[in-house]
């Protein structure tokens, strides 16, 4: 909220508190201010003129030569060549000397031979916000009152030497909504007095008032409603017109001027209706009726709902009550007898209604947070009293009013215990101070020994409970004070728990291979997976939609992690890196069914990616990442963690069928590795490019932690290798299964790796070359060779009878 | 053949002989100088044959002689010997000599992200502290996500976080505070709390230099008997020497969170200019770091902690904000573009 200093300083003495200083304190009692701009944006040397005559320059058809009135002895010819400027007018004049915003310098000058003696001023060109002006005040010279003083400061007649506080107000402070609100908290927080006028001075006329007020719906406590007549639409007084440019309110009339006026001083939304519009002279506060329209001030047709509290008369809505009013009641120029509102209407309801239907107005800011009760009557008097003063309003009447029972259950109590509020805040502040923290806020006590009862005016509606005095306290009594402990109590432990430390170490596995960490989004398109080409039916489709995406590449959560690892390697590469490997610990999100109704399944994966080629180094030759780049990296996660797979042929439409394997344990998959599919590859971009994925619960499931050592061999054990031909197709991995269950029979026979495959000269064109190493030992002697040669015969009997693979000739 | 006949033969062969090895340079000469001056056929056997002509009482002199003659021979071939193979050797080792300003050999190594290092940093700070680690779903319900944390159905703080619904009861979590709850549940009657959450979060925001519309979050939170606000004070500062050096304070300002009351504000001493002012801390000399404050006594009593007798902090913090400020990166955007360029300046310990 902006916040003018010097219409603050009148309800609380500032004069020993800088601008700066006041927002510091403000800023250090919770309500942070962004910014302090000073009104003045470089005006120095302006006053104002009266232009006595004026007459067309000689030699140019859009200057005039005017005679201005700066209150000095003679008067100042200056060139001017704005469209609107006229004798008789007064506006800002810049001496010569002057300065102008954008450091701007103004000299005596001849224009086509014409002397100058400064220059006359457009709101622009003196700094004034133009987006609140109405358009005639932007175009041409600014146009100043008739009764403004000539040769007066332009400065001290805009009021361009206040500063505008910006304060970022927390939602709970709905009472700093206004400056009396503000002048409340910077007295309590200063330990300053307020200083408010004391009396509205107001007297209403001793009959009933012209209209008639009727409250048909729980979510309005207080309506008060009072007519005015002869009233003149004219621009409001300069200094209230300043006041709400300051304050970010665009000047309208004196009408509207005052309720915005009253609602910046008191926080009280105000609303003024044409008298003459509403039916049967009766104002009924209702809900509105299902499908009823109502067209706003803004011009737009508004479709209503049942839910949405309207201000009608006995035929048809004329506002939307708390939020905007209707077109249909707007005062105009012709109008002559206006109803001022002030009322209060339910919070949420209010809130809803806006949201609904898009419309955030200054009242319905103040409405959904909550208003002060206690305010509605003197707001609106306090309304009265200045279209009395400045627009020459007679009063028609008393004032109107209907209430509800809610309405005096309003006011706070609120117990408190000193106690708790020490042990709390881990502070020792006597009882003393607390007694003067709440006298400060305007708070009374009434004490009852240990338990006290605080009584807390209407304005404060965020303080309900006892914790929220306990804040108060703090506050004033300032968080810096609050000394530093740690906590009592007993010792913990704090430990990774089995699922932490295993993405621990697989990160750090990862990491030493090479591997880069990503991070990417979890919202996606549908689009993004149509190069996994998926089968209608699929369940990666399921993706999740949101309910109102922000854009059409990020509308639903993603079901897999390739795609999002594809737009890195596509990125990178189109960014001039040759290649790379990367990998992300993400999570998809699977509905079994769509709309979905509970919360889906996150399943938590290890996706890694590696695309392009590794990078050429001294000591080894770039060359393109392979199968067996992933392969390995899968192998190095799953023997750290003693779990034991097998690989199976893929059948995923994203993957090459012949370079991709699933990967098993115990008959369930647990991820895959392989080669993308070239459609799929090409679709995201890319060449050959590797992916591998691991269930991260499945780790966590499978993983051994126990190790035990088994002792080391007394005596020498054997090696054996073997040259084996087999057919293309024979897959080496179920060669050494098929070794490795032989163990079981022949103890000696400790295990079976492969050192070699080979395919080409000297092998049969469907054939490669198998090469085998076998390790023998035993635990309590030295081996034989005829034992060892039997036990190698038996492998070589078995390879023959299930792969036909006969030892390399 | 008399002794002295001999004895000067001997004399002779020895001089000649130790003038030939001086000449001897190399491994193959050496040899030959060794089969002629003390191989089998070499003139000091055939000396040591003629020993048979002396009589019996000169022959045990001459053959002692003889003995010193060879070994010292033998002893001189020896340093000979050594001398050639060292030198042979540097001769070796200097034409093996490489540029040892080329570089290694490496396995290239990767790196953790940014933010994960950031977490995993601060994981650290507070496992050390006691702190336990949790993790929750990222789809949650409006009742863990808002209402049990005090924010009910049409609050106005809800604009504090601008929220992707799913449906109308499920969303995409706007803060890791609901995890508050669902550890308070989970844990109840269980005390003491400690604990914290790592997770991403998502908010309705246009991705900028400073917003993203997914980011990641700590939430920590500590409930037991006796838990007061000097607490929550000295573990964040405890927590900001740790992370950013010893010199580091924290300064707490009121705010408002509906979920704590009292709520704060924390800023820390700037990292960039360490409290003198600077562009990044506005001339402040402070950073907001963290939100934080006493759990709500409604937040206690809804998740089955009695308000009465425990109380609670919690904080939140942002560990993009701080991975910017430790490694001077200006655009959040950066950390989720994953250019292998900037991430591989991770790769260090
Ligand atoms: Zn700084």
């Amino acid at each position: 909220m902006k916040v003018s200093y010097q219409w603050l300083s009148e309800y609380v003495d500032l004069r020993d508190m800088s601008p700066e200083q006041l927002a510091e304190a403000l800023t250090r009692g919770g309500l942070a201010v962004d910014g302090i701009a000073s009104r003045n944006q470089g005006v120095e040397g302006v006053v104002v003129g009266l232009v006595r005559d004026m007459e067309q320059h000689p030699d140019a058809d859009r200057l005039h030569v005017c005679q201005v009135d700066v209150g000095q002895d003679e008067l100042l010819q200056i060139v001017c060549g704005a469209p609107n400027v006229a004798p008789g007018q007064k506006v800002p004049v810049a001496l010569p000397g002057a300065k102008l915003p954008g450091d701007k310098q103004i000299k005596r000058a001849k224009l086509r031979g014409v002397t100058s003696n400064g220059m006359l001023c457009s709101a622009v060109e003196i700094g004034l916000d133009t987006r609140l002006l109405p358009q005639n005040q932007t175009v041409g010279l600014y146009i100043l009152p008739e009764d403004t003083e000539i040769g007066a400061d332009i400065v001290q007649v805009l009021h361009l030497d206040d500063y505008v506080l910006d304060i970022d107000l927390t939602p709970n402070r709905s009472d700093c909504l206004s400056i009396r609100g503000l002048a409340y908290e910077i007295a309590a927080l200063t330990g300053k007095q307020t200083t408010f006028p004391t009396d509205i001075d107001v007297t209403l006329p001793n009959e009933p008032s012209p209209i008639r007020v009727r409250i048909e719906s729980d979510r309005c406590t207080r309506y008060d409603a009072l007519v005015l007549t002869d009233l003149q639409a004219v621009p409001s007084p300069l200094w209230m017109q300043m006041r709400l440019l300051s304050m970010g309110v665009r000047p309208i009339d004196v009408i509207v001027d005052v309720t915005n006026y009253v609602m910046l001083e008191w926080g009280q939304p105000l609303h003024a209706f044409d008298a003459g519009k509403i039916a049967d002279s009766t104002i009924v506060v209702r809900q509105a009726k299902a499908e009823e329209t109502l067209v706003t001030l803004d011009g737009t047709e508004r479709r209503l709902d049942d839910d949405m509290l309207v201000i009608a008369d006995p035929e048809k809505a004329i506002g939307l009550a708390g939020v905007m009013g209707g077109e249909n009641s707007e005062i105009h120029s012709s109008t002559t007898r206006v109803v001022i509102e002030s009322a209060r209407f339910d919070a949420p309801s209010t809130r809803r209604t806006g949201q609904k239907l898009g419309l955030r107005s200054e009242a319905q800011q103040r409405f959904e947070k909550g208003i002060d009760p206690a305010v509605v009557r003197t707001a609106l008097l306090r309304a009265t009293q200045l279209l009395v003063q400045l627009a020459g309003g007679q009063i028609s009447g008393g004032v109107a009013t209907a209430t509800t029972d809610a309405e005096s259950a309003l006011a706070q109590r609120v117990p408190f215990s000193p106690n708790r509020c020490r042990e709390l805040l881990g502070c020792d502040i006597s009882d003393d101070m607390m007694h003067e923290l709440f006298r400060r806020l305007g708070f009374t006590v009434v004490e009852d020994s240990e338990n006290w009862m605080v009584n807390v005016p209407t304005r404060r509606p965020d303080i309900a409970l006892a914790a929220d005095l306990v804040e108060e306290v703090a506050r004033l009594y300032g968080y810096d004070n609050i000394p530093s402990t740690l906590p009592l109590g007993p010792v913990t432990i704090g430990n990774r728990d089995a699922r932490q430390r295993i993405l621990e170490q697989v990160r750090n596995m990862l990491v030493t291979r090479g591997l880069f960490e990503v991070r990417t989004y979890a919202f996606t398109s549908p689009e993004a997976y149509a190069p996994l080409q998926l089968a209608e039916g699929n369940r990666l489709r399921n993706m999740i939609p949101l309910a109102y995406p922000m854009s059409d590449e990020r509308r639903v959560l993603r079901t897999h992690l390739l795609p999002s690892l594809a737009e890195v390697a596509r990125y990178n590469l189109a960014h001039r890196v040759d290649g790379g490997a990367v990998f992300e610990f993400g999570r998809t999100y699977e509905a079994d069914a769509l709309p979905i109704t509970q919360q889906p399944r996150e399943r938590e994966v290890v996706a890694m990616m590696w695309f392009g080629t590794l990078p050429d180094s001294l000591h080894e030759r770039a060359r393109p990442y392979d199968f067996y780049d992933a392969k390995g990296a899968v192998e190095q996660i799953l023997d750290g963690f003693g779990i034991v797979v097998q690989y199976e042929r893929a059948q995923e439409p994203w993957l090459h069928p012949g370079r991709s394997a699933a990967i098993v344990c115990d008959g369930q998959r647990i991820g895959f590795v392989g080669e993308i599919h070239p459609t799929t590859a090409a679709g995201y971009d890319l060449s050959t490019t590797l992916y591998a994925e691991l269930d991260v619960a499945q780790l966590v499931k499978r993983h051994t932690t126990s190790l035990l050592v088994e002792s080391l061999p007394r005596f020498p054990g054997a090696r054996r290798d073997l040259a084996l031909v087999v057919n293309k197709d024979v897959l080496v991995g179920k060669m050494l299964e098929c070794i490795d269950e032989l163990r079981s029979k022949r103890e000696i026979l400790r295990f079976a790796s492969v050192f070699d495959v080979y395919e080409g000269k000297g092998i049969g064109e469907q054939q490669k070359s198998i090469a085998l190493a076998l390790s023998f030992g035993a635990d309590e002697r030295t081996l034989t060779d005829a034992e060892i040669d039997e036990a190698v015969q038996e492998v070589l009997q078995v390879l023959e009878a299930q792969f036909d693979a006969h030892l390399r000739g | 053949m008399d002794l002295e006949a001999l004895k000067q033969e001997l004399a002779t062969l020895h001089t000649k002989a130790l003038q030939e090895l001086e000449d001897v340079q190399d491994t193959k000469r050496l040899g030959e100088w060794r089969v002629t001056y003390l191989g089998k056929k070499s003139e000091l056997t055939t000396l040591s044959k003629q020993m048979g002509q002396l009589d019996a009482q000169t022959r045990p002199l001459f053959g002692q002689l003889l003995n010193e003659r060879r070994q010292a021979l033998e002893s001189a071939f020896t340093s000979k010997r050594e001398a050639i193979e060292s030198a042979e050797q540097n001769a070796r080792l200097a034409a093996e000599t490489i540029d040892v300003t080329l570089p290694g050999r490496h396995t290239d190594v990767g790196a953790v992200h940014p933010i994960s290092r950031v977490i995993r940093d601060i994981e650290d700070i507070f496992l050390g502290m006691g702190f336990m680690i949790a993790d929750g779903p990222e789809v949650e319900t409006d009742r863990y996500n808002f209402e049990m944390l005090n924010l009910p159905k049409d609050h106005p703080a809800r604009d504090m976080q601008d929220t992707f619904y799913i449906t109308d009861e499920l969303l995409m979590r706007t803060h890791t505070s609901p995890m508050q709850v669902r550890t308070m549940e989970q844990m109840h009657p269980h005390a003491p709390i400690k604990v914290i959450v790592p997770g991403r979060v998502y908010r309705r925001d246009e991705d900028d230099a400073t917003h993203s519309h997914a980011f990641t979050q700590i939430e920590g939170l500590v409930v037991d008997q006796g838990i007061r606000m000097s607490d929550l004070k000295g573990v964040l500062e405890a927590f900001a020497k740790a992370l950013f050096g010893e010199h580091q304070r924290v300064r707490l300002r009121p705010s408002y969170f509906p979920f704590t009351e009292p709520s704060a504000e924390v800023d820390l001493v700037c990292v960039h200019c360490q409290g003198r002012g600077c562009r990044v801390c506005k001339d402040t000399g402070w950073i907001e770091i963290l939100g934080a404050g006493m759990v709500h006594p409604r937040v206690l009593d809804m998740a089955g902690y009695d308000s009465s007798i425990y109380s609670g902090f919690a904080f939140g913090m942002g560990p993009e904000r701080i991975a910017m400020l430790k490694y001077g990166i200006t655009d959040i955007r950066q950390l989720y573009q994953n250019d292998l360029r900037l991430l591989r300046q991770f790769a260090k310990v």
